[in-house]
């Protein structure tokens, strides 16, 4: 080997730097530096970055707000699963990202505890909001608004009236009983092989399925102190998983949910009248998906239902988004400007296509005041409005006292503990076991 | 005459090589087969197990519609391109340097060094993603291509000069010596008489490195805000929440997706195979 170069020193040097800044990348450390927060208190001038997992509105809109507040809005399109985890990666490296961005109510219990958001009710006026946004509360954690629900998605149960109807089944159930036995007609008259959808894949909506069926056999997930309320047979819960799971055991689900998620039910299951029914689905899905000819072959055929219970009608549980604004966010107040307007009644006026096809957001679901969607159920725009506004009204959260911080690994165990039971590979009562278990585990903070 | 417990054997391993082969076969022919459908026909029930209608109109759509997705898909491929190759050109210089002196040259603490980089190959990646997120942040870095390039630069090198290491240890020194005696310098050494002799060395860096820089989803995700950098893997991610895209064009840009790494993976298979096990074997 050769030992002596006039190069030697600037090629072991490259060498040298090359294991530095492997090392450093790989070790890199986390001790210093990251974006203050705080933020400027400019509101006029700036330019703010607004991450939601949607279009954005039209550009009209947002060309009006900047001549109005003098704030231009740079709007950034990102999935929800893969903006769940930028906000945590910016918040974990404690780095600005956006100044606006999505609040799941899911994630607010989380949120709220971590202050990774402002609290909303010191950035806008939360109280008169509160009056005309029954989901409101669903984003309030320990007394703090984390965000502000811009849309009112909540869980409804749908049916293909058509196929029901084919199937003799010509009054909708009103009672989970009823719904099944309706079910099976559909089945055993042909219609459709498998008439309901479950998406039993190990997915969030495989939990948010389980919660609105939970609420339907009358019961809830948790208490206020986190602790699991499913245990014992005669619960709602245990109820809800065996019913979710002898679904599928009895043909009434098609196999191969096992690995389907709930927008893929939707699109490709219920959107082509595979199935007749969708327990828990999503609010607005009929004007969004159903009634779309280009994504559905069940144009006209979709209701919903209210909610079948035990006895009568259940309360459909909420699962709305809201913005908020990052601890790291630049322009904290001018972000706050723009949450006030971007989630005004008059602009979800415009949004919802009530002043004119030009001002129609698209993809935007449902209105979270309820004055506006009243005003679109009035007008004829919301397509079967006249269910759907009662429901809002009377829709719950999931957690009446706010989502648990840990509810990400709590929803974690729940499908992927439901997804085993509908698999064959563990019982009902063992998956409940486990769920519960996870809980109690979280709960005590161990 | 074979044994019967051979044939056995034979047929076992020739089922489970099939087996695999499906497995791995099945969902990317779907995708392909998808991508050559109207949308209405990829969703027919009962499926079509091969398009019925055969279409281009996904991907002329793709490649020359002006509407918001194709408009997207074409940047994000730009976007990829820009990255990966970028990431690539750097590296394999990087790991050239370091590879040949790790290999060729005598300096105190060369093992140690050689085998910390070795050993950023044990990390999980993702342990390393909070705080490469805020070293770019601080540098002003996140959302650019150099922010971009330079996590890759950090993942790859480390298996791009191991490598190129092996690769140079397994040349002959005589030669060096030859072109040292003869008066050249280290590095003209280097440029004119071993790079020449690594070239495969090289091209089987410069081919993983872009595969695996192709294949990056994590990343990107986290250090790319807007269309301005995003990559072709994270914006075909972010279409399939959305009602609005046909199933048929998301398969189309899938199929777009995988074409570059694949013919490269075929075309040059056998370079890739040696640069992986140059050294293995004296």
């Amino acid at each position: 080997m050769i030992t002596r170069t006039s190069r030697r020193a600037l090629l072991a040097g490259a060498a040298g730097a090359a294991a530095f800044a492997l090392t450093l990348s790989a070790c890199g450390g986390s001790s210093s530096g990251g974006s203050a927060s705080g933020g400027s208190s400019q509101t006029s001038g700036v330019t703010i970055t607004v991450a939601l997992a949607s279009d954005p509105p039209p550009k009209a809109a947002l060309d009006e707000f900047t001549k109005e507040t003098g704030i231009k809005v740079n709007w950034v399109n990102i999935d929800w699963d893969s903006l769940q985890t930028k906000i945590s990666a910016a918040a974990t490296a404690k780095t600005y990202f956006a100044d606006a961005t999505d609040v799941d109510w899911s994630r607010v219990g989380q949120l709220g505890k971590l202050g990774w958001f402002y609290p909303m009710e010191t950035m806008v006026d939360t109280k008169t909001m509160a009056s005309d946004m029954p989901q409101l509360t669903s984003f309030t954690k320990d007394g703090h608004v984390v965000g502000i629900p811009y849309d009112a998605s909540f869980m409804v149960t749908t049916v293909n009236e058509k196929m029901f109807q084919k199937a003799g089944v010509t009054e909708m159930p009103k009672t989970i009983d009823d719904y099944t036995a309706a079910l099976n007609k559909v089945k055993s008259a042909g219609v459709v092989k498998y008439p309901l959808n479950i998406p039993f894949a190990a997915a969030e909506g495989l939990s948010t399925y389980w919660y609105e069926t939970t609420g339907a056999f009358g019961g809830t997930v948790l208490d206020g102190a986190g602790k699991p309320q499913f245990t014992t047979p005669d619960s709602a819960g245990y109820k809800a998983a065996t019913w979710m799971v002898d679904a599928i055991k009895n043909g009434l689900v098609p196999p191969g949910n096992i690995n389907v998620t709930d927008s893929q039910g939707s699109q490709t299951l219920m959107a082509k009248g595979q199935v007749a029914s969708i327990f828990s689905d999503y609010s607005g899905g009929i004007g969004t998906l159903y009634n779309i000819k280009s994504a559905s072959s069940v144009v006209d055929q979709v209701k919903y239902i209210p909610t079948p219970g035990v006895t009568g009608t259940a309360a459909n549980l909420g699962n709305p988004d809201g913005i908020g604004i990052p601890k790291q966010a630049k322009y904290p107040q001018a972000a706050a400007k723009f949450i006030e307007w971007f989630t005004s009644a008059k602009k979800q006026e415009d949004f919802a296509g009530l002043n004119g096809q030009d001002k129609i957001f698209q993809g935007y679901a449902l209105p979270s005041h309820l004055s506006v969607l009243q005003k679109m159920s009035e007008s004829g725009t919301l397509p079967e409005g006249k269910s759907l506004v009662p429901m809002l009204q009377g829709s719950k959260p999931v957690f009446p006292e706010g989502a648990p911080a840990w509810y990400p690994q709590f929803s974690n165990a729940v499908y992927t503990n439901l997804h085993a039971a509908a698999t064959g590979s563990m019982t009902v009562d063992a998956a409940i076991k486990t769920i519960a278990d996870t809980a109690n585990r979280l709960a005590s903070g161990s | 005459m074979s044994r019967p417990g051979a044939r056995a054997g034979n047929t076992g391993r020739g089922i489970g090589v099939a087996l695999t082969l499906l497995w791995s076969v099945i969902p990317i022919y779907w995708a392909v087969k998808t991508s050559f459908q109207t949308d209405a026909d990829a969703r027919a029930n009962p499926a079509q197990y091969v398009p019925l209608r055969p279409t281009l109109e996904n991907y002329r759509t793709l490649l020359t519609a002006d509407s918001d997705v194709p408009g997207q898909i074409r940047r994000a491929a730009l976007n990829i391109v820009v990255e990966c190759g970028a990431a690539t050109v750097v590296t394999v210089l990087l790991a050239t340097l370091a590879g040949y002196a790790f290999a060729r040259m005598r300096f105190r603490g060369r093992n140690v060094l050689f085998y910390a980089v070795l050993a950023t190959m044990a990390f999980p990646p993702y342990t390393t993603l909070i705080p490469l997120y805020r070293i770019m942040s601080l540098l002003g870095l996140v959302n650019t291509y150099t922010g971009i390039v330079l996590v890759y630069v950090s993942g790859f090198l480390p298996l791009a000069t191991w490598v190129l290491h092996n690769y140079f240890s397994s040349l002959p020194e005589s030669i060096e010596e030859a072109g040292l005696v003869d008066g050249a310098k280290r590095l003209q050494v280097l440029w004119h008489l071993l790079l020449p002799l690594a070239r495969p060395g090289i091209i089987s860096t410069a081919l993983i490195t872009f595969l695996f820089a192709w294949g990056q989803f994590l990343f990107p995700l986290v250090l790319s805000s807007d269309l301005s950098t995003q990559p072709l893997t994270v914006v075909i991610a972010s279409l399939q929440g959305r009602h609005v895209v046909p199933a048929s064009l998301l398969n189309a840009a899938g199929v777009l997706a995988i074409i570059v790494p694949a013919v490269l993976a075929l075309a040059f298979n056998r370079y890739i195979v040696n640069g992986l096990l140059a050294g293995s074997t004296r």
